[in-house]
């Protein structure tokens, strides 16, 4: 009996035990790109162990030791903001403990929730335009209107930061743009051409699809994938219709019954037959790692994952090519840009003075030289005379390049109105699965809209 | 009949405030935010409009229909495969003890993994099931793909997870029958089936009874298995009430999103109340 009861005891002390050194080991993880939906690794930054003095010796920053923290999207390519949050250890003394979280509707309930309750990190990286007005920011973030480094961001980003003339935030990466990723290789092999219109694009999944291949790459397991072809399709709505934008924040005109709106729905209800058949059980992973070796024709996607591609798959990133979704007219092809996720400065923390010293710092050459040492930019930068690097993915280089030199871009519109349906995910999911059709698919995400005009106030009839 | 109380209604207080508080006041609450358009600062009062929009709108109402199908074909399922499973582990078999442990196992894993290895498993290219499937010759289905067969996939899904629970309490209610019932039954002549049909059916009605109502309420309330393993889609074709709800609650449609919690709160009062008392009326001393 009593050996059983010093089992006993031992027993419970090694699993309690391993309980904390399972938990204390998880805080350490340094976790490098993804992570689980469950999994909020903290990530201390603080390799770069500078002694105090000697760090600020020849430096125009301020140097003071202070503690931030900062929530994260987890999703996303990290890389770039370890380095600058190193440098800003080794300069401004400021050590920022990351803390990343999942991203999607699990990603947006966190950040909801934990405003709600008064528990957001110091930092919190979100996105711009549409998504940041449904937060409220005005009772949650600080106004750096009245900083003078402000004027340092570029007007577009800007303007998707600010509401009722207060801006919010900083661009937390590179800008990037939604187009068609193309595998060079298998055009080369089938010799095809970039397309200049739709018809040609549709007519080289034909024959990719005829050789025996996947014309068009689908992940829809993660189903904001599917917008992508919807959304990015903007700049073609516009130029059919450069009203669009402002009459649709009016409420005046919808996607189904606006031409140049419905024909973005046409789009996706067209390629619902080169999918792949896995597509619905296919992630945003699989979908890098089938790129990058050159298993499917197209990908429509956001080029944030040429950076994920080449941080896995290095140099082979540069057998993906991009351009524009195609419209109608081949003398006017243009690139739809997304502004990257934007870093927030939480209102209420006593903190103030070492966030806007953080966000000065971020924003400055300084740091952009770290970040872009660390990785490649999907897009430029948003930031006021800061030029692209000379090294930069082919596809960045070539082929985006050109379009903002010509100035055939436009940003989509969620970062030009604030309504942008919830549902558009799930609704382009249906609709390049075939579920529904162009129609439907555009009176349901009008529908969608209308509940975020409600919610945002908006006086539609 | 003036029965002299032997407490103060006083001691009723601690338990009321307790249950006001927590229960009654948020009760209260969501029922007047579910008709406002809510941003947690400040509200308009729009009266039903939140509810008319979860009646008419597509991609909400389909909650309601899925919830319904969902929880009647789980809980079906469950009772009926639980008691079968019940009457072989009370049989006299060998290794009961081991296989009721088996039986058991699904429930000690996180639904979650749950969802997640099942997804897997239910992959229409690289899945176990599909494979096994090819290899015998039958042509595999996408299973989690196809918007007809998705919401059934995850309901087998629940069903594998759940079924253990139902076999314990019906293990519990088969055991607590009397034996004398089965010899009585014996001497006047009843087969097997009729001994099961009149003597274990019957006088386990009280655990038949918990099974349904946890099974059905449960399936009511389902979000994290369906959450994990297609996230309400392709499409809204796996959405229900409870990841209707959520999705309204990330989307920042906080009255919306409320309204649908009373519906969901309705739906199961309105529904496992009467379930209830109808079943209780029908158990046998």
């Amino acid at each position: 009996m009593k050996f059983n009861k010093i089992l006993v005891l031992l027993l419970t002390l090694l699993l309690v035990a391993g309980n904390l050194s399972g938990c204390s080991g998880s805080k350490e993880t340094k976790s490098s790109g993804k992570t689980d939906q469950e999994d909020r690794a903290t990530v201390t930054e603080g390799e770069t162990e500078t002694a105090a003095g000697e760090a600020s010796s020849d430096s125009k920053w301020e140097y003071k030791e202070a503690t931030l923290t900062l929530l994260t999207d987890g999703e996303v390519s990290l890389a770039g903001l370890e380095a600058v949050l190193a440098l800003a250890k080794e300069k401004l003394g400021i050590t920022v403990e990351v803390e990343q979280r999942a991203g999607g509707a699990d990603g947006d309930n966190i950040v909801k929730t934990r405003l709600a309750s008064g528990d957001m990190a110091d930092l919190c990286i979100y996105n711009a335009g549409s998504l940041l007005t449904a937060l409220n920011p005005s009772e949650y973030f600080l106004d750096l209107s009245n900083e003078d480094w402000i004027a340092r961001l570029d007007d577009t980003f800007k303007g998707a930061v600010t509401i009722d003339n207060a801006a919010y935030g900083i661009p937390m990466a590179s800008s990037q743009a939604g187009g068609v990723f193309y595998s060079k290789a298998i055009y080369k092999e089938l010799g095809l051409k970039v397309p200049k219109t739709w018809e040609e694009f549709i007519a080289n999944c034909d024959a990719i699809k005829a050789a025996g291949k996947t014309a068009i790459l689908g992940t829809f397991s993660d189903s904001w994938t599917a917008q992508v072809l919807f959304l990015g399709d903007y700049y073609n709505v516009a130029a059919q219709d450069p009203n669009f934008a402002k009459d649709f924040e009016a409420g005046k005109t919808k996607y189904a019954t606006n031409e140049a709106g419905l024909s973005s729905w046409k789009k996706l209800a067209e390629t619902k037959e080169y999918y792949n058949e896995d597509c619905l059980a296919t992630t945003y992973d699989d979908g890098c790692d089938i790129m990058a070796n050159g298993e499917a024709g197209h990908w429509i996607m956001l080029t944030q994952a040429l950076s994920n591609i080449y941080e896995l798959y290095g140099d082979q990133v540069n057998g993906i090519g991009v351009f524009a979704i195609p419209g109608d007219d081949p003398a006017n092809q243009g690139l739809t840009i997304w502004m990257p996720q934007a870093i927030y400065g939480n209102k209420n923390t006593d903190k103030t003075e070492d966030i806007l010293r953080f966000m000065e710092f971020y924003v400055s050459d300084e740091a952009l030289d770290a970040y872009a040492g660390s990785v490649l930019p999907d897009g430029p930068y948003c930031i006021k005379d800061y030029e692209l690097p000379d090294t930069a993915y082919d596809a960045v280089k070539n082929d985006m390049q050109p379009y903002f030199n010509d100035g055939r871009v436009i940003s989509a519109l969620e970062f030009i109105t604030p309504v942008k349906g919830p549902g558009c995910l799930a609704i382009s999911q249906a609709c390049v699965t075939g579920q529904t059709t162009a129609e439907e698919s555009a009176a349901d995400y009008d529908a969608d809209c209308l509940k975020q005009a409600v919610q945002l106030g908006l006086n539609w009839e | 009949m003036d029965k002299k109380k032997m407490y103060s209604n006083w001691f009723l207080v601690p338990a009321l405030t307790l249950f006001t508080i927590f229960f009654i006041l948020p009760m209260i609450i969501s029922f007047f935010f579910s008709m406002t358009v809510w941003n947690f600062t400040d509200f308009k009062f729009v009266g039903f409009d939140n509810f008319k929009l979860f009646f008419s709108e597509n991609s909400l109402n389909i909650g309601i229909k899925n919830t319904l199908l969902y929880a009647v074909l789980t809980c079906g399922l469950k009772v009926v495969l639980a008691l079968l499973i019940a009457v072989f582990l009370t049989s006299g078999i060998k290794s009961k003890n081991i296989l009721r442990s088996v039986v058991f196992f699904p429930n000690l894993v996180s639904t979650i993994a749950i969802g997640v290895t099942f997804k897997a498993l239910m992959h229409p290219s690289k899945g176990l099931i599909n494979k096994v499937l090819e290899f015998v010759g039958i042509p595999g289905a996408d299973w989690l793909g196809n918007t007809k067969l998705a919401l059934f996939s995850i309901i087998g899904t629940d069903v594998w997870k759940g079924v253990s629970i139902a076999t314990v309490i019906y293990i519990a209610g088969i055991q607590s029958i009397d034996r004398v019932y089965y010899e009585a039954a014996s001497i006047d002549g009843a087969n097997g089936w009729k001994r099961f049909w009149n003597v274990t059916i019957p006088l386990c009605r009280p655990a038949m009874n918990s099974v349904i109502l946890l099974a059905f309420i449960g399936g009511l309330r389902s979000f994290d298995l369906i959450w994990a393993m297609t996230g309400g889609g392709p499409g809204f074709a796996t959405d229900v009430m409870a990841s209707i709800v959520y999705k309204q609650y990330a989307a920042g449609f906080y009255g919306l999103s409320t309204a649908g919690n009373v519906i969901m709160f309705l739906l199961i009062a309105v529904l496992a109340f009467p379930l209830q008392k109808y079943l209780l009326s029908r158990e046998v001393d």
